[in-house]
C-alpha cells in the first residue's frame, strides 16, 4: 500500500521528536488529521487502481493473443482509471485491427472533455479522423485543440507531422505558417520545419532548421542525418556551411559527421569534428566517431579521433585504442608516442601479465616498424614468460620483418630461428625467402600462410606466374615494398618485368607497379604502365583491368573523349571480361548519359 | 575470248551475285522481351540506325516489340558497346518470323526516318528532372532544348517531335508560389519568366505561356507529334481551351481568376479533354479535375496502384500498338503534378492506351488533331513514384529494363513509322 506524502512527513517527524520545533508540530498535527482521514480512502483507491490495472493488463494479454474483441471492453473499462492514456492507445490498436476505428471517437470526446490538456488524446483523435478520411472533422478537431490550449505549439506540431507523414508538404507548410502567426515564433517547431524543408527539397533551409532543433534536442542527431542524407551533391556544400557555422555546436557537428560518412566521405566527417573544443561532449563525439572508424577499419581516422579524445581525458583504454589504431594506420611513430616503452609515462599498465597481452605487442611491433628491432627484441624478452605461444610467434615474425626493414637479413633469419622449427617453416620465413629471390622456398611457405592479406595474394599471384626458382630482381622489389620504399618498389617491379624470361608474369609485374604508382597519385607513370600492358600484353588477364584503370585516370583528369576511346576498345576487345559491365557504366558517365557525370 | 563466252561468264557471275545476296543480307534482331539486357538503349540503337539512313522494322507484339535492323559491323559495335542484346538472323529465320507475324496479332512496321526531336524545357537548371530527357540521354538519342524564345520565333517548324514535361502553360508556375515562394530557385524562375514575357512583348507570364500553348497547338495541327507528361498535359489543355479566359490567380498576374472561367472555356480547341472544372482557389495546389490523383491536395490525394496496357490489334491499329509495346502488360503507377486523367473529362475520340482497371482515371492516352498527333502520359518519373522537388535524378543505368520508361521511348520511335491508314 502506498502512503500519501503528508503521512510520510508525519512519520519522519514522529521518529525525531527531540529535534522538532513548535512550528513543525503544528504542521504535523495539521497534516496528521487529513492523513488519517484519507487513509481509508487511499486504501480504497489503491484497491480500485489495482483492480483497474488488472483489467488493463488482462486487456494487453488478450491483445497479444490476438483476441481483439475480448480486449476492447477491458481497455474501455480502463479508460476511467489512471491508466487511461495507455488504455486509449491499446483501444486504438485493437479497434484498428477490428476495423472499428470510428467507435473510438465517442470515448475520445469524453476523455478530451475531461482533460483538454492531454495531448495524447488529441493526437489519437487526429490520427483516427485521418484514418477514417473525415477531413472536415479533422480540421474542426485541430481548431478546437488550438482554441483550448492557446499559445501551445503542440497542436500545430502534431498536425504538421500528420501531414508530413502523408507527404502533404504544401499543407504542412501552411500549418507552420499559421503557427508562426499565432505563436509569434516557430522555435518550438524546428523539428517539423526541418523535416518539412527536407521533404520539399529545400536542403539548406532544412539544415538551418535542424541546426536550431539540435541546439535544444541533441538526441535528434540521427533524425537529422536520416532526413538530410538525400541532399543532392550540388547542395551539400551549403548544408555543410550551415552545420560548420559559428558558434560551434557539438550536436550539429556530429550530425554533419554522420552525413559526410553517409555521403561516402568519412575523412570529411572527421573534418567536421576535429576542431571541437575539448570537453566531455566533444570527447564523446570523437570516441563515437572512432568506434565507427575502427569498425570500418579506417585506421587513420580512428587514430586521429582517439588522439583528440585523449586531449580531454587520458585513460589507459583510450590510449591503447589510439596506439593500436596508429599502428594499423602504418603510423608506428604515433603509437610509440602514445605508448612509450620506457620513460616517465611508461608503462600505463603496471600488471606485467596484462601488459604482455595489451601494450607490449603494440610497442614491440611499432619498434620493429620504425627500424628498432633490437629494442623490440629486448622488450619481448622482458615479458617472454607472459606470452602465449601464438603471441610469441607473431611477435617473433614482426621483429624478423623489422630486421628486414633495416636490411639485415642475417639477423632476420636469426630472429626467426629463435622460434625453432616453427619459425623456419612460417610464412615469415617464406617472405624472407621471397626477399632473397628464392621463389622455390617462398612458393611452399607462403602458400601455407594462415593470414590472408592483399600483399600475400599479390605475392602468390606473381610467383605462380614465374616458372623459375630464383628471381633476385623480384625479391628486391618486394623487399623495397617491405621497407616502405614505394617509389623504389614500383621501379623495381618494372625492372623485374623487363628481366622476366621464364613464365608470363610481365603483365602482372607491370600492373603491380602501376597500382603502386596510382596509389602514390602518380597517374602519369601509372598511365604509361597501363598503356604498355594494353599495347604490348593485350592477351593477358591484366590487359582489360589496365585499360579500365587507364580510362578512369583519363576521366579523372577531364579527358572524357580519351576515356571513351579506351572504354570502347575494352568492351569490344574483351567482350567476355567480367569488367565489361563496369566499363559500360564508366562509358555512360564519360558520355554524360547518366547523372553523376563530371 | 568470244562474245558468247564473255556473255556466259557475265551471266554466271550475275547468278553468283544474286545467289550470294541472301546470305549476305542477314539481319540483326533486337529482341525486346526478357532476353534483352538493356531495353532503353535498344531504342537508341534503332533511332541512330535510322538517323544514319539505314532501314529498320518494328515487329509489333513479336518478342516484346522487337526491332529488325540490317546486320552491319557498325551496328554490332554499337550494340556491344551499349550492352544491347542482338541476335543475327539469316533469311530462313527471318522467313519463320514473318510467318509467325502474319498468323498472329503481330505486324511488321517499317521505320523510315528518325524524327527531329525538340524538348521544351527552360535553359536554367531546376530542382527536378525530366524523365524524357533522362531517357533520351541514356539511350543516346540527340535532342534540342527549346524554350519560349525559340517557340515564339517559330522554331517549332524545325522539328517533328516535341516533348513537354513539367511546364505550367496557365502561367501560374505550377502554383509553387504556395510553398516555394521563398526558395531561391523559385524566385529566379519567376524573374526569368517575367523577363521573358517582357522581352517577347507580353503583359505577364500567363499571357506568354498561353501564346506558347497556342503555337504548340498549331504545331500539332500542322502535323507535329506531341508527347507530354506530368503537369504539361493538363495545363496545356487548360491554356488552349482557356485562351481568352483569365485562368491565373492574382499573385501571378495581378488580377484574380475569372469567376466564370468554367463556362468560358472553349474545349473545342483542346486536344484531349472537355468540360473539366477549374480549381478556382489560388491556395489549393491543383489546376482542375482533369488529374485523378490530386497528389498535392489534402483530402483529395488518391493512392497509387498499377496500370494496365491495352492490347491493340497490331495489324488494324498499328499506332496505338506501337505506343504500348512492352515486355510487361502491368506497370506500377507513379505520381506527378498530374498523375492521371479523369475518365469523365476525356473526349470520345481519345484512345486509351493504359488505365487502372476499375479506377475513375486513365494513365496514358493518345489522339489525332489536325494532321498531327498528341500523346499524354501522366506522372513524373516511372522509376521514382514519389519523386519530390530536390530529389536526385534517376540513374537509368540502374533501370535498364524499365517498362515505364519504355513507354516514353515508344513515343520517340513511332513518328519514324511509315504511315499506314488506320483501319479502325
Amino acid at each position: 500500500m502506498s502512503r500519501s506524502p503528508d503521512a510520510l512527513r508525519v512519520v519522519r517527524v514522529a521518529r525525531n521528536p527531540g529535534r522538532v520545533t513548535r512550528g513543525a508540530w503544528r504542521v504535523a498535527i495539521g497534516s496528521l488529521l487529513p492523513a488519517l482521514l484519507c487513509a481509508p480512502l487511499a486504501t480504497l483507491h489503491a484497491q480500485r487502481e489495482s483492480a483497474d490495472t488488472t483489467a488493463f493488463y488482462k486487456a494487453l494479454e488478450l491483445e497479444s493473443a490476438g483476441k481483439y474483441k475480448d480486449a476492447a471492453p477491458l481497455f474501455r473499462t480502463a479508460l476511467n482509471t489512471t491508466s487511461a492514456v495507455s488504455a486509449l492507445l491499446g483501444l486504438e490498436r485493437v479497434y484498428a485491427e477490428l476495423g472499428w476505428s470510428d467507435s473510438l471517437l465517442v470515448p475520445l470526446d469524453t476523455l478530451i472533455r475531461r482533460n483538454p490538456h492531454e495531448s495524447v488524446y488529441r493526437s489519437v483523435q487526429l490520427r483516427t479522423l485521418q484514418s477514417l478520411g473525415r477531413e472536415e472533422q479533422l480540421h474542426a478537431a485541430i481548431d478546437r485543440w488550438i482554441r483550448d490550449v492557446p499559445g501551445d505549439p503542440t497542436p500545430y506540431r502534431e498536425y504538421a507531422r500528420l501531414l508530413l507523414q502523408r507527404g502533404l508538404t504544401a499543407s504542412a507548410d501552411s500549418v507552420i505558417r499559421q503557427a508562426r502567426e499565432a505563436l509569434g515564433s516557430t522555435n518550438d517547431l524546428q523539428l517539423e520545419i526541418a523535416q518539412l524543408r527536407a521533404a520539399m527539397g529545400l536542403w539548406e533551409q532544412s539544415a538551418q532548421a535542424w541546426r536550431q532543433a539540435l541546439a535544444t534536442s541533441p538526441y535528434l542527431e540521427q533524425a537529422a542525418v536520416y532526413a538530410l542524407t538525400p541532399t543532392p551533391p550540388a547542395t551539400r556544400s551549403a548544408v555543410r556551411q550551415v552545420f560548420l557555422g559559428t558558434p560551434i555546436d557539438v550536436a550539429s557537428r556530429r550530425a554533419l559527421a554522420g552525413l559526410e560518412v553517409g555521403w561516402g566521405s568519412p575523412s570529411d566527417g572527421w573534418l567536421a569534428l576535429k576542431d571541437l573544443p575539448p570537453d566531455s561532449l566533444s570527447a564523446a563525439a570523437w570516441t563515437d566517431f572512432a568506434t565507427r572508424a575502427e569498425g570500418e577499419e579506417r585506421w587513420p581516422l580512428a587514430r586521429d579521433a582517439l588522439v583528440a579524445a585523449l586531449r580531454w581525458q587520458r585513460t589507459p583504454e583510450t590510449t591503447l585504442r589510439a596506439a593500436n589504431a596508429a599502428l594499423r594506420a602504418a603510423d608506428p611513430g604515433t603509437a610509440l608516442t602514445l605508448l612509450p616503452p620506457e620513460g616517465p609515462n611508461a608503462p600505463i599498465i603496471t600488471d606485467s601479465a596484462r601488459a604482455a597481452r595489451t601494450t607490449v605487442p603494440i610497442q614491440a611491433r611499432a619498434l620493429a616498424m620504425v627500424g628498432r628491432p633490437a629494442a623490440a627484441e629486448r622488450l619481448v624478452a622482458r615479458y617472454d614468460r607472459f606470452f602465449t605461444p601464438g603471441a610469441r610467434t607473431a611477435l617473433t615474425r614482426a621483429i624478423a620483418l623489422g630486421w628486414v626493414r633495416t636490411g639485415d637479413m642475417a639477423r632476420a633469419r636469426a630472429s626467426l630461428s629463435t622460434a625453432g622449427t616453427e619459425g623456419d617453416s612460417s610464412d615469415a620465413a617464406g617472405w624472407l625467402a621471397l626477399y632473397e629471390g628464392n621463389l622455390r622456398t617462398a612458393r611452399v611457405l607462403l602458400r601455407s600462410s594462415i593470414e590472408a592479406t592483399p600483399e600475400l595474394a599479390t605475392a602468390l599471384a606473381i610467383i605462380a606466374r614465374i616458372h623459375a626458382d630464383s628471381a633476385p630482381a623480384l625479391g628486391r622489389a618486394f623487399l623495397m615494398l617491405a621497407r616502405n620504399d614505394s617509389t623504389g618498389a614500383a621501379t623495381a617491379f618494372v625492372e623485374a618485368a623487363d628481366r622476366q624470361v621464364a613464365g608470363d608474369a610481365t603483365s602482372i609485374l607491370l600492373a603491380t607497379a602501376a597500382q603502386i604508382r596510382s596509389a602514390l597519385r602518380d597517374d602519369t607513370q601509372a598511365v604509361a604502365l597501363w598503356r604498355r600492358i594494353v599495347e604490348q600484353q593485350s592477351t593477358t588477364p591484366e590487359a582489360p583491368s589496365a585499360e579500365l584503370e587507364w580510362a578512369r585516370a583519363l576521366r579523372r583528369h577531364g579527358d572524357a573523349p580519351g576515356a571513351v576511346v579506351r572504354l570502347e576498345h575494352l568492351i569490344l576487345t574483351y567482350p567476355q571480361s567480367a569488367l565489361v559491365p563496369q566499363a559500360r557504366r564508366e562509358l555512360d558517365l564519360a558520355r554524360a548519359g547518366i547523372p553523376g557525370a563530371t | 575470248m568470244s562474245k558468247h563466252s564473255i556473255r556466259r561468264r557475265a551471266a554466271a557471275l550475275l547468278l553468283c551475285v544474286c545467289a550470294a545476296a541472301p546470305a549476305a543480307a542477314q539481319r540483326l534482331l533486337v529482341p525486346m522481351d526478357d532476353s534483352q539486357q538493356d531495353h532503353l538503349k535498344a531504342y537508341g540503337i534503332t533511332y541512330n540506325a535510322l538517323k544514319d539512313g539505314l532501314s529498320a522494322e518494328w515487329l509489333l507484339n513479336y518478342r516484346g516489340g522487337a526491332f529488325l535492323l540490317p546486320d552491319t559491323p557498325e551496328l554490332r559495335k554499337r550494340a556491344a558497346l551499349a550492352g544491347v542484346t542482338v541476335e543475327p538472323i539469316d533469311d530462313g529465320q527471318l522467313g519463320s518470323i514473318r510467318a509467325e507475324i502474319s498468323n498472329s496479332n503481330m505486324d511488321a512496321v517499317p521505320l523510315e526516318k528518325a524524327p527531329r526531336i525538340a524538348v521544351y524545357s527552360p535553359p536554367e537548371a531546376l530542382p527536378w528532372d525530366d524523365a524524357v530527357t533522362l531517357a533520351l540521354k541514356y539511350a543516346g538519342i540527340d535532342y534540342t532544348r527549346i524554350y519560349d524564345d525559340e517557340v515564339e520565333h517559330g522554331d517549332l517548324s524545325k522539328y517533328e517531335w516535341l516533348h513537354l514535361h513539367h511546364e505550367d502553360f496557365t502561367g501560374q508556375l505550377n502554383k509553387f508560389y504556395l510553398t516555394y515562394r521563398e526558395a531561391p530557385w523559385f524566385i529566379e524562375l519567376m524573374q526569368q519568366n517575367m523577363q521573358a514575357a517582357k522581352r517577347l512583348g507580353f503583359a505577364n507570364i500567363p499571357a506568354l505561356k498561353k501564346d506558347v500553348a497556342e503555337k504548340i497547338r498549331q504545331f500539332v495541327e500542322r502535323g507535329g507529334f506531341l508527347f507530354a507528361m506530368c503537369g504539361a498535359t493538363e495545363t496545356l489543355e487548360l491554356a488552349i481551351a482557356g485562351h481568352d479566359v483569365d485562368l491565373a490567380g492574382a499573385y501571378i498576374d495581378g488580377t484574380p481568376m475569372d469567376d466564370d472561367a468554367d463556362r468560358k472555356m472553349d474545349w473545342k480547341r483542346s486536344f484531349a479533354f472537355r468540360d473539366a472544372h477549374l480549381e478556382h482557389s489560388p491556395f489549393v495546389n491543383s489546376m482542375s479535375d482533369i488529374d485523378g490523383h490530386q497528389v498535392n491536395v489534402p483530402g483529395r490525394r488518391q493512392p497509387l496502384g498499377t496500370f494496365t496496357l491495352f492490347n491493340f490489334s497490331a495489324k488494324f491499329d498499328p499506332v496505338p500498338s506501337m505506343l504500348v509495346q512492352n515486355h510487361r502488360a502491368v506497370v506500377s503507377d507513379f505520381y506527378g503534378v498530374t498523375t492521371s486523367f479523369t475518365r469523365s473529362v476525356l473526349k470520345p475520340s481519345d484512345v486509351i492506351l493504359a488505365e487502372e482497371p476499375g479506377a475513375p482515371w486513365v494513365k496514358y492516352i493518345h489522339g489525332d488533331y489536325g494532321k498531327g498527333t498528341w500523346t499524354y502520359y501522366g506522372g513524373h518519373d516511372p522509376e521514382d513514384p514519389q519523386h519530390a522537388i530536390g530529389n536526385a535524378p534517376t540513374d537509368l543505368s540502374l533501370h535498364k529494363n524499365s517498362p515505364g520508361y519504355r513507354l516514353i521511348l515508344n513515343n520517340v520511335l513511332f513518328p519514324a513509322a511509315k504511315k499506314k491508314p488506320l483501319k479502325t
